[in-house]
């Protein structure tokens, strides 16, 4: 027999669904561990959510296997599962006061009256939320509900937690404050966590490894690091971060583009893409040495961490530049004016390398 | 919203003194010892009550009318949800055909649906049946019934039956512990509507009662023979009945927004 605390808990093999002649998930391959935080990150359509829905047995596999804990599920019903979901609109029961919710995946397990209150009680206590018990749903913050929909699916004592989408309801700091109960959470309980969203920041903030999809299909799995610094695809680089691209052939260890020859990290000589991250984009008037192009400036945008400036090269292709304030005040980059923009040759990341 | 201007309010005053004249009329003269309905009004007396409530066949004809009403909201109000949660539960092909068809029957000319029901309710037998009106009232207040539950059903979130099995709960479990809680005002509205629909309903009743008349049924003949005040007597209770129902579902439905 397989050593449990090796195997992992969910393997996907070659999974397919189809939606009458709409294909929502093609060929999944993915094997997901006990205990780690996993997000599935995508544009809408892209197949995370009805990935999440096959594991919480809402959809069956139209192909293919699905196994939790060694087993196939492919055609086990939700309510045989442990598999409990926050769902996006949290779908808690409104007729319910807020430990009925709570205790409501207790009562259906059977659990006496008595037993289940007090694990509800200890849920709620440890949520943040005592003293809330006997109020009813709409009486609640934002925030508080979704606390009270993470204690009603941990109540059970679940091995894993499907999340889809749980703080798109929420306002910017109640999100920042979530991500940091999820994680501590997550950390505490030793459970795997299965967490789809669309949001980039959400999934590299609190997730393990992430998994991009687009069109069905997995287009990259990894560490957010990883992920955010070498795209695989130039699908996920323009998902992920604020990323320039730059095609051309390389010829010894130069890459020949439409604006002109810039250095680039080893690599055969070839057709390739390289990307360059914004934030390491050096906007400067006078050309620099090394890897550099010309770009005309467009238009710029405060992002919180610094201000993104936008320009466009003589074909037509849009970059990005990070810059701070003060390097803007200095700039003071007027519409239709021309820059350089240098980095790093070795900064630069060569895709399908 | 806009708030109502003061012409609306006439119109609206205007419009309710219309509709509600004719019921007030009939209660104060209900009241009047006076033989005929004319002004000044004579004493004010309980008599007509009296008199009315003294008859056998009145309180025969109320029984009749009160267990017709209590069976049909019954059946109607199952038959109905259960329309409604097909319809908001699957998709099926023909789905426009059968809502329509679930709906068609207040469409229909009662005088039609009356000679219709009485054809075929003679054929199997139930011809004067309290039975017979039974079906015939159920096939009349059923899609009442299906619009209430069908309203409330779309505004609970698609997720909460699934968020039920999620939580272990099968099929049945989310029927009864999450759809019918979440329906609860509504499936209450609307065995009081149909209730009210069946215990008003003149046509149909007076085709297939036969012998066991229902209260409007009797209320016609006895104003075949003559008008008696009785009648105002019998109506002003029949109309108190009606609008209690009426007002306990809309009542229901309000609350059920507020708490939306």
């Amino acid at each position: 027999m397989a050593d449990p605390t090796t195997e992992p808990l969910v393997s996907f093999r070659s999974v397919h669904k189809a939606f009458g002649t709409y294909v929502a998930v093609k060929s999944l391959d993915l094997d997901i561990h006990r205990g780690e935080f996993i997000a599935f990150m995508g544009p809408s359509g892209c197949g995370k959510t009805t990935t999440l829905r096959m594991l919480a047995g809402l959809e069956a596999p139209t192909s293919g296997t699905i196994t939790i804990g060694g087993k196939v599920m492919n055609d086990v019903p939700p309510h045989q599962r442990d598999t409990p979901l926050v769902w996006q609109s949290l779908a808690l029961f409104p007729f319910l006061s807020v430990v009925e919710n709570v205790e409501f995946g207790l009562r259906m397990r059977g659990v006496a009256p008595k037993e289940r209150r007090d694990r509800a009680m200890l849920w709620l206590e440890r949520m943040q939320l005592k003293g809330f018990e006997t109020r009813r749903i709409d009486q609640l913050s934002g925030g508080q509900r979704q606390r009270v929909a993470l204690a009603r699916s941990l109540v059970t004592e679940p091995e894993m937690l499907l999340l889809d989408e749980p703080l798109s309801a929420l306002d910017a700091h109640l999100v920042i404050r979530m991500q940091g109960v999820l994680t501590r959470l997550q950390k505490e309980l030793g459970i795997t966590f299965v967490y789809v969203t669309h949001s980039q920041s959400e999934a590299f903030a609190m997730a393990d490894r992430v998994v991009i999809m687009g069109n069905g299909e997995i287009a990259q799995v990894g560490r957010p690091q990883e992920i955010f610094r070498g795209p695989k695809s130039r699908f996920v680089a323009e998902f992920v971060g604020r990323n320039n691209i730059l095609g051309g052939t390389v010829k010894a260890g130069m890459l020949e583009t439409a604006q002109g020859v810039v250095p680039v990290p080893a690599v055969r000589d070839g057709k390739a893409e390289i990307v360059v991250a914004a934030d390491r984009v050096t906007v400067s008037g006078a050309r620099p040495e090394g890897a550099a192009i010309r770009a005309s400036f467009l238009s710029e945008e405060f992002a919180g961490t610094g201000i993104i400036c936008y320009f466009e090269t003589a074909d037509g292709a849009e970059w990005k530049a990070q810059v701070t304030e003060s390097q803007l005040a200095t700039l003071q980059p007027e519409s239709g004016q021309e820059f350089w923009l240098s980095w790093n040759a070795n900064s630069a990341h060569v895709m399908g390398g | 919203m806009k708030p109502l201007s003061g012409l609306g309010w006439i119109y609206l005053l205007a419009l309710f003194t219309f509709v509600f004249a004719p019921i007030v009329a009939s209660v104060i003269f209900s009241f009047n010892s006076d033989r005929f309905p004319t002004l000044p009004l004579g004493s004010f007396t309980t008599d007509w009550y009296v008199r009315a409530f003294g008859r056998a066949e009145v309180w025969t004809a109320i029984g009749n009318s009160l267990i017709v009403a209590a069976v049909t909201s019954f059946l109607a109000t199952f038959i109905g949800f259960a329309t409604a949660y097909t319809d908001f539960r699957y998709g099926f092909k023909f789905k426009q055909a059968y809502l329509a068809l679930a709906l068609l029957p207040p469409t229909l000319p009662l005088v039609i649906m009356g000679l219709a029901m009485l054809a075929w309710l003679s054929q199997v037998g139930l011809s004067g049946t309290l039975t017979g009106i039974v079906i015939a009232h159920v096939v009349l207040a059923t899609p009442f019934a299906m619009a209430i539950c069908r309203l409330r059903l779309s505004q609970m979130d698609p997720s909460l039956e699934a968020a039920a099995w999620n939580l272990g709960a099968g099929q049945w479990a989310a029927m009864r512990y999450v759809i019918l809680p979440f329906c609860g005002p509504a499936i209450v509205s609307a065995l009081c509507l149909t209730a009210a629909v069946s215990f008003d309903e003149f046509i149909v009743a007076w085709f297939v009662s036969g012998l066991n008349r229902t209260v409007p049924v009797m209320i016609l003949e006895i104003l075949q023979g003559n008008v008696d005040p009785q009648i105002n007597a019998i109506g002003t209770v029949v109309f108190l009945t009606s609008m209690s129902l009426v007002i306990a579902a809309q009542v229901l439905i309000f609350r059920r927004r507020r708490d939306g």
